[in-house]
């Protein structure tokens, strides 16, 4: 089923990008990034924690493509996500904080629309949405508009929407955060395994930081702008020092430079 | 799903108790005026009996009818077309928008009657100049308020829809286009009873069938029973459009809770 070339997804480079915006109405400039280098490699699950405000989205939007970068490069394989916009339909699919489904669709078309997009026969599209509906445990409600689910069962329409397209990069922007901990667990764990499974490069920006220690293979901590605070690898840690790494953050994130634990 | 409140009756005809006792109250004091108009110092004629406007109702003529109807749909269609083109055009085009928005405005300030006599100084065909009338009267609500509509779909929606790489055509015909559906019923049922009300006036300037024609004609030979027989005609028009739209509304928003 999955026809992605053997070498797994495009590795993600970032280097030296800035974004800056301009308020429409005060006119001031907002640096929601500031000179970002980056790596993220293949199939690699990666956790950003940062402060709100702190430049996580934006970081989104540009790998997404959907704002260019002021200046610096940002590249997926060889191709920019913004500039080749529609080389990547179908290649990035992104779960967002709210489900953001369509209420005028039911949840078996509401898995389907990116498959529409990028135009797979019909029958096709109705299997594969079936197929992650199913996966998600939804069997039973295909045919349901969201307003009859519940937030848990709306945002796993929206993890089956993403994954049907069987995206080389998935992002995850605080897709858990408003639900409730043994909701947000369960629905973590199954996107992970997704993930893994599919051979997708995955990214989760998350406000919590058991979330983050429990995604897998990496947390990139950013500062204010996006800087680039610590980068940790978790495998080097040991499970009981857990908590020690989960302090070391949080003392990172609030001096906003990085804690000497995790240098 | 509707909501009928507990115990609230229904009679026959579909219409709930409340509406048709309303309308027999007032038919028989309509009645008892018509009866007692001479006493009252009125001209017999200005209240006819209710069996008076019931013969006038027996005469109508049903091409007068089917005239003025088709002019209202034919007119609504293109309104309708012409102002969802003109919204999006907007809405891709922020110059457009500046530039044209406060024609429209303009527009929607020119009062009906001097969009007829400016149509009767412009336009020789009299089917012309009533399409024009409503049109012009009818165009710039339906591009208001779609475009409207357009703006308020939630950026949330509009951000995901993007990140999935619709084409411009998907974008409308995927987000845009369904999600403004429940402001595009209202638009009609707006302009429909906007159109019924013009397009008489439209024709009584010029035109020899239609409503409003014969609201003119009935006019000139003072047969007020005709009058009347031909508004109450017009009325159950307009609430038979509007019934039909309903139906249609709610068969196609069954999403929403
Ligand atoms: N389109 C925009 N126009 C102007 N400023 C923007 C825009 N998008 C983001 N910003 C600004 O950039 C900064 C970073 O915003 P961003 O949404 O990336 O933060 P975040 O880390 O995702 O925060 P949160 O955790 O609250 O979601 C903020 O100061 C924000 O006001
Ligand atoms: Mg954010």
């Amino acid at each position: 089923m999955n026809t992605r070339d053997p070498g797994g997804p495009p590795p993600i480079e970032v280097r030296g990008v800035r974004k800056v915006f301009r308020q429409t109405t005060t006119g001031q400039s907002v640096v929601a990034i500031d000179r970002l280098d980056l790596t993220i490699a293949p199939r690699e699950v990666v956790a950003i924690v940062g402060q709100t405000g702190c430049g996580k989205s934006t970081f989104f939007d540009l790998m997404i493509g959907l704002e260019a970068p002021s200046e610096g490069t940002l590249r997926i394989g060889d191709k920019s996500p913004h500039a080749d916009f529609d080389y990547f339909r179908g290649k990035i699919a992104t779960v967002f904080q709210q489900d953001r489904l369509l209420p005028w669709r039911s949840a078996l078309d509401n898995a389907k629309l990116p498959l529409e997009l990028i135009g797979l026969p019909e029958e096709e599209q109705r299997e594969r949405a079936l197929t992650w509906l199913n996966r998600l445990g939804l069997g039973s409600f295909i045919n349901a508009y969201p307003h009859e689910l519940s937030g848990g069962m709306r945002q796993r329409v929206a993890i089956a929407r993403a994954f049907s397209v069987q995206p080389d990069i998935m992002l995850a922007d605080e897709a858990f955060g408003h639900l409730d901990e043994v909701t947000a667990q369960e629905l973590r764990d199954t996107f992970l395994a997704l993930a893994r499974e599919s051979g997708s490069t995955a990214i989760l920006i998350t406000h919590q930081l058991e979330e983050a220690i429990g995604v897998g293979d990496r947390i990139i901590v950013f500062g204010k702008s996006a800087k680039l605070l610590a980068d940790i690898h978790v495998a080097h840690w040991d499970k009981s020092q857990y908590g020690v790494l989960r302090e070391a953050i949080q003392a990172t994130l609030q001096a906003n430079s990085p804690d000497p634990r995790l240098t | 799903m509707s909501h009928k409140e507990l115990g609230e009756p229904v009679a026959s005809l579909g219409f709930p108790r409340h509406t048709l006792v309303s309308l027999l109250i007032f038919a028989a004091t309509w009645e008892v005026l018509s009866n007692l108009a001479p006493f009252l110092g009125i001209p017999p004629f200005a209240i006819p009996s209710l069996v008076r406007i019931a013969k006038a109702i027996g005469t109508i003529t049903p091409i007068d009818v089917v005239v003025t109807l088709a002019r209202v749909i034919a007119a609504l269609i293109v309104s309708f077309i012409a102002g969802l083109a003109l919204a999006m055009a907007m809405y891709r085009s922020d110059p457009l928008e500046k530039y044209l928005s406060p024609i429209i405005r303009l527009f929607m300030a020119v009062p009906v009657v001097s969009w007829i006599l400016f149509a009767v100084l412009w336009f020789p065909g009299v089917e012309f100049r009533i399409g024009f009338v409503l049109v012009v009267v009818c165009g710039p609500v339906f591009m208001i308020d779609t475009l409207d509509a357009m703006r308020s779909v939630p950026r949330e929606l509009r951000h995901m829809m993007r990140s999935f790489r619709p084409t411009t055509l998907q974008f409308f015909t995927k987000l845009m286009m369904p999600a403004i559906v429940p402001t595009i019923f209202t638009s009609w049922k707006v302009n429909i009873s906007l159109a019924i009300r013009v397009v008489t006036i439209a024709e009584l300037v010029g035109a020899v069938t239609g409503i409003g024609a014969q609201l003119s004609n009935a006019q000139q030979l003072f047969s007020v029973a005709d009058v009347f027989a031909w508004t109450i005609v017009l009325v159950a028009l307009l609430f038979l459009l509007e019934a039909i739209v309903s139906r249609v509304e709610h068969r196609l928003l069954r999403w929403r809770a």
